[in-house]
C-alpha cells in the first residue's frame, strides 16, 4: 500500500510518471510575491486649519465601497492621548489598523505610569515611521493622515503623512479632494504661518464649515454628515459629532433651464 | 513532462463563487440571518440548495459571500478559536458576538491579499441579551450595524432595506422584511437564487426557516419584469 | 533543611522520595526574605502596596518603581528577586497584547492570572531552568468587576480578597483579615494598606524603606491602574505613622492594665 496520502487517488505512476513537484512548488511566474492592494471601503477628505490657539479639523462620516455609499457612521477623527487627534482618509480597514496600533502605543507609553504623555509631534513621527516602513515593504497602508494637536512646546501642531511615507506641515492641510477644493478656501483665512496669530477660533471653524459644504457640493464620495474637532492649547479637545452641512444654496437651480440660453421652458 | 499537468491559474479562475444575497437583521428579541441558496461557477449553478448560513458558536452565526473555499476556511478557523480557546477555559463565559466578529476581521485583514471574503457575523449575545450584527467586507474592516446586507445581490436592495428597516421589529415583521428584501435581490441578481434560508437567534434558542420560490417570495406578479408600455 | 546533602535539591526535574521539589521550596525562601507586598480587593477597587527596601542612600527616591502595569487595567506587584518580577511583567504584557490582537478586547484578570500561573509552573518542570524567586500579586478591573490573584513560585495561583507576600506577610495577613474584605472603600483601603506596610516593616526594622502604592478604581482612576496621587499617599503615610505612635501608646496602656491586675 502507498503510505503517502499525497499520492492517494493519483493516476498510476507507472503510466504517468512521478508527480512533478514543480507544480505544488510553483510560484506566480511573473512576480516573486505580490501585494495586490487597493483600497476597498474608503473615507474621503480630512481638512484642518490652525488658529491662534489651536486647530480645527473635520472629516465626514461616510465609508464608500466604490461609488456605493455603504457605511454612513464611520468616525475618522481619532483622539490619541490628551491633546492630539488623528484624521484619517483612505482605506477603512487600514484606518482601523492604525487605530489599534496607536492604542497599543498608548498602552506601552503608560507602562511607567503616564509620566511622559504623548504630544502631537510624537504621534506624527510614529505614524510617519509606520507608513514609510510599510511602503518600503511594497505593502502600503492606503491612507493619508493628518495629525493635529499640541506639540511638546505647547504650540499648535499640524502635519500631513501619507501612504508613500511623505510628510509635511502647513497652517492649512487637506487630503484627497480637499487638497483641491478646501485648501484655497482655508488659505484665504491663513495663508502663511505668520497669519495664524491673527486667526480666531470662530474664523477657523467657519472656514472649515464652509469647506465641508463645498466638498459636499463637489466631491462625489462625500456625505453631508461630519465630525468636527477643536483642539485648543488652553481648553483641550472638544468634539462635535453628527454635524450636518448647513446653509446650502440650491434654489438657483430653478432658474437653470436647458443647457444654452435659448430654451424658454 | 510525464506527470499530470495542472494549470494553477485556471483553478483559481474557475473557483466556486458565492455570488450571493445575504443579510442579517437585529430585532426586538435577537437577530435573524438570511441568505439565498445559489452557488455558481461562472454562469453554471454548481449548487442550487446551498446553505450559506454557518454556525461558529452556539448562537453566533455567519453569512458567507465571495469565494466558497475562502469563507469556509475562515469560518472553520474562527469556530476552532471560539471552541477551543474561549470555551475551554472554565472561568470564561460564552463567546461574545463581538469577539467572534473580531477574529473574522483579523483573519480577513491579515490575509487580504489572498482572500475574497465578505462576511456578515451575527448572533445573540447572551450577556447583553440582544442581537448584534457585524459586517466584515473584503479588505477586512469591521462595522457594527443594526442590520447588514452583502453579496452581489445586495446592490439592488440598498434602497428597499434602508426605507423599510425599523429598530425593534417583531419576529414576524423581521422575517417578512428579510423575505421581501432577499426576494427582490434574487429577482434582479442573476448570481442569486434558489430558496431563502433564515436562522432566528433569540434567548429562546435557534430556529431554522426556509422559503420556497413558487410558494412564498416569487409569486408570479412580483416576478414579472416591468416592461415599458 | 532536611534536603541538604541528599542530592534531591539540585535539580528542578527531580522529586525527592517523599514527593517534594526542593528547588521550588528554595525559591519560596527568596520570597520570604523580601520586602512585603500586599493587594486588597475593595468594594470599589483594588489597592496595591509594597515595602520597597532601599539598599542604598544614593538611589533616587521615588524612582525605580516596584509596582508595575501589564495593561491599562492590570496592576502587578511582586516580592522576591526584582529581575524576576520585571520578567514576569514583560511576559504578562506580551500575553495581554497577543490576547488583544486576536480578541480585540482587554484580557480578563482570571485569564491573565491563568496564563502567568501556567508560565511560572513550566519553570518548575525543566532542569535547565530555575523557578521564579517571586510571589506575584496580580489585580485589575474587567467586565466582571475587580479581581485579585497571587501566583507562587510553584505556579499555583488563587484568587483572594486580600493577600500579603514577603517577609512581613504573617502580620500583614492578620491585619487584612480584620478589614472584613471586600467590604471596604478604596480610599480607606489606601490608608489601611499604608498602615499594614508600616506594621510589616517591623520585620525589617534595620533597613530603610519607601512605601509605594497604586490603585484601580472605576470611580477614581477610570478603571485604570495608576500610582496613588501624592496627596492621598501623604495622607495615608500620615495615618500609618500616627497609628504607629498610637500603637506604642496602646502597648503602654496594656502594660498598665496588666500591672493593675
Amino acid at each position: 500500500m502507498e503510505h503517502d496520502p499525497f499520492k492517494w487517488g493519483r493516476p498510476d505512476n507507472a503510466t504517468y510518471g512521478d508527480y512533478d513537484y514543480r507544480i505544488s512548488n510553483a510560484k506566480n511566474t511573473e512576480f516573486p510575491s505580490m501585494h495586490t492592494q487597493q483600497p476597498i471601503v474608503t473615507g474621503t477628505s480630512v481638512i484642518a486649519i490652525k488658529y491662534k490657539n489651536g486647530i480645527v479639523m473635520a472629516a465626514d462620516n461616510l465609508g464608500s465601497y466604490g461609488s456605493l455609499a455603504r457605511f454612513s457612521n464611520i468616525e475618522r477623527l481619532i483622539p490619541v492621548g490628551k491633546d492630539t487627534v488623528v484624521g484619517i482618509s483612505g482605506d477603512i480597514s487600514d484606518l482601523q489598523y492604525i487605530e489599534r496600533a496607536l492604542d497599543e502605543l498608548e498602552v506601552e507609553n503608560d507602562y511607567d505610569g503616564a509620566s511622559h504623555p504623548f504630544k502631537a509631534n510624537h504621534i506624527h513621527e510614529y505614524l510617519n515611521k509606520l507608513l514609510y516602513q510599510r511602503r518600503s515593504k511594497l505593502n502600503p497602508l492606503w491612507n493619508a493622515v493628518v495629525v493635529a494637536g499640541i506639540n511638546s512646546d505647547n504650540e499648535p501642531f499640524l502635519a500631513h503623512n501619507d501612504l508613500l511615507g511623505v510628510q509635511f506641515s502647513s497652517p492649512t492641510l487637506a487630503t484627497g479632494f480637499g487638497a483641491h477644493l478646501a485648501i484655497p478656501l482655508l488659505r484665504k483665512v491663513a495663508d502663511k504661518e505668520e497669519d495664524v496669530a491673527h486667526v480666531t477660533k470662530e474664523q477657523a471653524r467657519e472656514a472649515i464649515l464652509q469647506s465641508m459644504k463645498v466638498l459636499f457640493y463637489r466631491d462625489a464620495r462625500s456625505s453631508n454628515r461630519f465630525s468636527l474637532v477643536t483642539i485648543d492649547k488652553d481648553t483641550g479637545i472638544s468634539f462635535e459629532k453628527d454635524l450636518k452641512v448647513e446653509n446650502m444654496s440650491w434654489k438657483y437651480a430653478e432658474t437653470i433651464k436647458g443647457y444654452g440660453n435659448l430654451q424658454k421652458f | 513532462m510525464n506527470g499530470v499537468s495542472v494549470d494553477i491559474n485556471h483553478l483559481k479562475k474557475g473557483e466556486v463563487n458565492l455570488g450571493t444575497s445575504i443579510m442579517a437583521v437585529t430585532f426586538k428579541d435577537g437577530v435573524i440571518l438570511g441568505a439565498d441558496s445559489r452557488t455558481t461557477t461562472g454562469a453554471y449553478i454548481a449548487n442550487r440548495v446551498t446553505d450559506k448560513l454557518t454556525q461558529v458558536y452556539d448562537k453566533i452565526w455567519c453569512c458567507r459571500s465571495g469565494s466558497a473555499a475562502d469563507t469556509q476556511a475562515i469560518t472553520d478557523i474562527v469556530r476552532s478559536y471560539l471552541t477551543y480557546q474561549v470555551g475551554s477555559d472554565n472561568f470564561e463565559r460564552p463567546a461574545s458576538v463581538n469577539v467572534a466578529a473580531s477574529i473574522f476581521q483579523e483573519l480577513c485583514y491579515n490575509n487580504k491579499d489572498n482572500l475574497t471574503a465578505g462576511i456578515i457575523c451575527a448572533g445573540y449575545d447572551e450577556e447583553k441579551q440582544q442581537g448584534e450584527v457585524y459586517s466584515i467586507p473584503i479588505g477586512g474592516s469591521i462595522h457594527k450595524q443594526d442590520f447588514a446586507i452583502a453579496g452581489s445581490g445586495s446592490g439592488f436592495i440598498y434602497g428597499y432595506c434602508n426605507e423599510n428597516f425599523r429598530k425593534n421589529m417583531t419576529r414576524d415583521e423581521t422575517v417578512n422584511f428579510i423575505r421581501k428584501s432577499l426576494g427582490q435581490a434574487i429577482k434582479w441578481d442573476g448570481s442569486s437564487g434558489g430558496v431563502i434560508r433564515m436562522i432566528v437567534l433569540t434567548k429562546a434558542g435557534i430556529e431554522r426557516l426556509i422559503f420556497y420560490p413558487e410558494e412564498t417570495y416569487l409569486v408570479p406578479k412580483e416576478f414579472e419584469i416591468p416592461q415599458a408600455a | 533543611m532536611t534536603s541538604i546533602g541528599t542530592g534531591y535539591d539540585l535539580s528542578n526535574s527531580i522529586f525527592s522520595p517523599d514527593g517534594r521539589n526542593f528547588q521550588v521550596e528554595y525559591a519560596a525562601k527568596a520570597v520570604e526574605n523580601a520586602g512585603t507586598s500586599i493587594g486588597i480587593k475593595c468594594e470599589d477597587g483594588i489597592v496595591f502596596a509594597t515595602e520597597k527596601l532601599v539598599s542604598s542612600k544614593l538611589l533616587v527616591s521615588g524612582a525605580n518603581k516596584r509596582i508595575q502595569t501589564i495593561d491599562r487595567h492590570i496592576g502587578v506587584v511582586s516580592s522576591g528577586l526584582v529581575p524576576d518580577g520585571r520578567h514576569i511583567v514583560n511576559r504578562g504584557r506580551q500575553e495581554s497584547k497577543s490576547y488583544k490582537g486576536i480578541f480585540k478586547q482587554p484580557i480578563s484578570i482570571p485569564q491573565i492570572a491563568s496564563r502567568l500561573g501556567n508560565y511560572v509552573q513550566v519553570y518548575t518542570t525543566a532542569n535547565s531552568v530555575r523557578p521564579f524567586g517571586i510571589s506575584t500579586i496580580v489585580g485589575g478591573h474587567d467586565s466582571q468587576g475587580y479581581h485579585l490573584y497571587m501566583i507562587e513560585p510553584s505556579g499555583v495561583y488563587w484568587g483572594y480578597q486580600g493577600i500579603a507576600v514577603g517577609k512581613g506577610r504573617q502580620s500583614a495577613k492578620s491585619e487584612l483579615e480584620k478589614l472584613k474584605l471586600p467590604g471596604i472603600k478604596v480610599k480607606d483601603a489606601i490608608k489601611e494598606a499604608a498602615k499594614i506596610i508600616y506594621t510589616a516593616h517591623e520585620d525589617f526594622k534595620d533597613k530603610d524603606f519607601e512605601l509605594e502604592m497604586s490603585w484601580i478604581s472605576e470611580e477614581f482612576t477610570n478603571g485604570r491602574h495608576e500610582f496613588v496621587p501624592e496627596d492621598l499617599l501623604a495622607e495615608a503615610k500620615k495615618y500609618a505613622e500616627e497609628d504607629e505612635d498610637e500603637d506604642d501608646e496602646d502597648d503602654e496602656d496594656d502594660e498598665d492594665e496588666e500591672m493593675a491586675e
